[in-house]
């Protein structure tokens, strides 16, 4: 008797063609187009179109500009959710699946991330590095790792202090120059229930801020793999500090800034200021009711020690991997983001970030602001707190996962966990993370 | 090992069809049997593509590790066979196993609140002094109709002190609530869910109602059954099978819990990105790019309500017999 019946073939059949189809499914991002010969430029004549996937709002005017003046490559922008609200999903997914457009908007922070899914050019094979003297330095080493450039600064996010005079003047408060001054400040808020600022447990990207201003460098790149610290004195000052702040009560946990509840406390003076990238600007100027109301002043300092801002936040272009057409996508990111006409395109249209180029801020930003009671917080506040930034700090291939680890421990502060001990913890783990993507990594020697 | 005989294929495989009637030309011809095939063609392509082979790509994906040398994987990569790591590795994160657990308390507490509201919105709905059944009926179908996203919106807004209403109410009777906090937010999503939901398993309880013969009310009205006798006696022991599947999905449902979570953790920081099992998958396959552990996760997820779902159909089951 045969065995065999329809369904055993048929299934044999369904077999074979799985086997050929999951050959094709291996792990993506394991090949890197680093290594491959570099790709020539498009022959003159032949009319080429680059996609740009970005979630800055109106893009596609600032490509038109471009467009106008460079018929044979057009730029075409696709919007996508900002970063990790589902852009660099789709991105990924893109990259995974072999395709994805030749210019992606990612932000600094997550350029080691992409690489380790070998989904970035190294620009510097096609020339970035003649570049590089137009960009402000402390960006161009964010986006420089062991020689090679993986994208062009696109803005960033010099941090300030926005605050409400009227609501600090409740105390008879003015701006307070150093952190401990901050903390004074707040304790007398709180007598008016009214918080000074908050402290997001559930966005550890603030706290990295606070500690790279106090001078931490937690993790760097070395010959023989990387090395991590961040138990340094800088990072535990820090810590140190928003621990008795939360103890004391003197900052807002129960939700972050730019949330629904933080606009309502904002707007109705319970809640007085925010220290927050220069971007905050036009977030702010959606509190209801708030115009003339608030104004910009230098970041509090760590008494003498680190630097006088930060940078929260900050993109590049970044030219994908399967782009076809490097140089030429490179060409248009160095455009939108040192030129002229491409700086005030970005800034009208989108309300970019600060400009990456140290020698022009934009036209929009040298006028004085309305919202912010006719004061010029561009040149006074945002200028200087641009160069006095930590030149050191240097980003990592799994900053998102590490920012997770942290807000999971900083959520635990309410249980009791100190800031202090979620940080060291954190260290422990992110170190975990990292061997088990296969890189190696050491603690650094004391 | 004539596997294409005539004879051979009659009567077996999954196509085998009551012999010929006689009269008709001699055996079946080749077409009769491949005409099933044929019509079932479309779908199983479909579902193959789109459901069978996604499984085993993912089976196969979450015993592959990727392994790279230098400070971002320039200097090598490579992809080998892993034996179980990545699901040592899955369960080695607290996270991820803290998550399975908060949706298993999520479930026996949300579960049962749902399957009591439903049962009792459908039997009320389905007695005769009911007033007005078909208008209620789709009252309560209705927030099923809005996509969850958007429920969670609306609902969100309702969450967040100093917008929502509900804290003006509460502070005229003395209470501040917190929606968002810590311990609270799970029950503020179970609270969206049983919303969303509870109109939809109502109506397929309505439905097996519905199908209840008129007999069995007419021999009860006979007998001087009260209402509640009713109930308990008849429809109660009746719409079991609603109940169960009801429940079954609602299990299910909840080990797939994605879209409140996601979307409620804009307005509260109490939401890790791990809160879910199916947000802890998501957040590793795309956040952090480790397809391979993300697989793991997502098998042990199926594996988790597989147990689960016939873990209570065997339950039900001895119970009946």
């Amino acid at each position: 008797m045969s065995r065999f019946t329809r369904r055993q073939l048929l299934s044999a059949g369904l077999g074979t063609a799985a086997m050929g189809l999951l050959s094709g499914c291996a792990t993506p991002g394991i090949r890197s187009v680093n290594t491959a010969p570099v790709l020539a430029p498009a022959a003159s004549g032949e009319k080429i179109t680059l996609t740009y996937w970005c979630w800055l709002k109106d893009a596609q005017k600032v490509a038109d500009i471009w467009n106008a003046s460079h018929p044979q490559v057009q730029v075409e922008v696709v919007w996508i959710p900002g970063g990790n609200a589902g852009g660099y999903q789709k991105l990924y997914s893109a990259l995974a699946a072999g395709g994805g457009p030749d210019l992606a908007q990612v932000e600094m922070r997550s350029l080691p991330e992409f690489m380790l899914v070998n989904g970035l050019v190294d620009v510097a094979r096609y020339g970035a590095q003649d570049y590089a003297h137009l960009y402000d330095q402390t960006l161009w080493g964010q986006v420089s790792f062991s020689g090679g450039v993986y994208g062009i600064p696109q803005d960033s996010g010099p941090m300030a202090m926005f605050y409400q005079p009227a609501v600090l003047d409740q105390v008879g408060g003015t701006n307070p120059g150093t952190w401990d001054e901050w903390a004074a400040l707040a304790r007398e808020l709180r007598k008016k229930d009214v918080y000074l600022d908050c402290f997001p447990l559930g966005d550890a990207s603030v706290f990295t801020a606070f500690a790279a201003q106090a001078g931490a460098s937690w993790l760097r790149p070395e010959e023989d793999g990387w090395v991590i610290n961040m138990t340094d004195d800088a990072t535990m000052k820090v810590a140190r500090f928003f621990d008795q702040a939360i103890d004391e009560d003197l900052v807002q946990t129960a939700f972050g800034a730019y949330s629904p509840g933080w606009f309502a406390a904002a707007a109705k003076g319970t809640i007085a200021s925010v220290v927050s990238g220069s971007w905050g600007d036009a977030l702010i100027e959606g509190v209801s009711g708030g115009s003339g109301k608030w104004r910009v002043a230098p970041m509090p300092t760590w008494d003498g020690s680190g630097f006088g801002s930060s940078y929260l936040g900050g993109s590049t272009a970044a030219i994908l991997a399967n782009s076809k057409h490097p140089r030429e996508a490179l060409e248009f990111a160095v455009w939108m983001t040192t030129s002229r006409e491409g700086i005030d395109a970005e800034i009208t249209n989108s309300g970019i970030g600060w400009s990456p180029s140290p020698d022009f801020i934009g036209t929009p930003r040298q006028a004085p602001s309305e919202f912010f009671g006719g004061q010029s917080y561009h040149q006074e506040i945002f200028v200087p707190a641009a160069r006095q930034q930590n030149e050191d700090w240097s980003w990592w291939p799994v900053t998102q996962q590490s920012f997770n680890i942290l807000s999971d421990g900083f959520r635990k502060k309410a249980s009791g966990t100190s800031l202090v001990d979620s940080v060291a913890a954190a260290e422990q783990q992110i170190m975990t993370v990292f061997r088990n993507k296969g890189l190696s990594i050491r603690k650094e020697a004391s | 090992m004539t596997a294409t005989s005539p004879t051979a294929r009659t009567g077996r495989g999954p196509s085998a069809q009551p012999p010929a009637r006689p009269g008709k030309r001699g055996d079946r011809t080749g077409a009769a049997s491949r005409a099933p095939w044929l019509l079932l063609a479309p779908f199983l392509a479909l579902f193959i593509l789109t459901f069978v082979l996604p499984i085993f790509v993912a089976v196969l994906s979450s015993f592959t590790k990727v392994t790279r040398s230098g400070l971002f994987g320039e200097a090598g990569v490579k992809s080998e066979f892993a034996g179980f790591s990545n699901y040592a590795q899955a369960l080695a994160d607290g996270s991820f196993v803290a998550s399975i657990g908060r949706m298993l308390l999520f479930g026996v507490v949300q579960v049962p609140v749902m399957i009591l509201l439903c049962t009792v919105l459908a039997l009320m709905l389905e007695s005769a002094s009911a007033k007005w059944p078909g208008f209620f009926r789709a009252a309560y179908f209705l927030p099923y109709g809005v996509p969850g996203v958007i429920a969670t919106i609306l609902w969100s807004f309702l969450y967040v002190p100093g917008l929502s209403p509900l804290f003006d109410v509460a502070a005229l009777v003395g209470l501040t609530p917190d929606f968002l906090g810590a311990n609270t937010v799970l029950w503020s999503i179970a609270n969206i869910v049983t919303w969303s939901y509870t109109g939809y398993n109502m109506l397929i309880i309505v439905a097996q109602l519905k199908a209840i013969p008129g007999e069995l009310y007419e021999a009860a009205k006979v007998d001087g059954a009260s209402t509640w006798r009713v109930a308990l006696s008849i429809q109660l022991p009746l719409i079991r099978p609603a109940l169960v599947l009801t429940t079954v999905f609602s299990i299910i449902g909840t080990l797939q819990l994605f879209a409140e979570a996601q979307v409620l953790k804009t307005v509260a920081p109490a939401i890790d990105s791990q809160y879910t099992p199916n947000l802890s998958a998501y957040t590793t396959a795309f956040a952090y790019n480790d397809y391979n552990v993300a697989a793991a996760q997502a098998v042990l997820i199926a594996v988790a309500a597989f147990v689960l779902s016939f873990a209570f159909l065997k339950f039900t089951n001895r119970k009946s017999s």
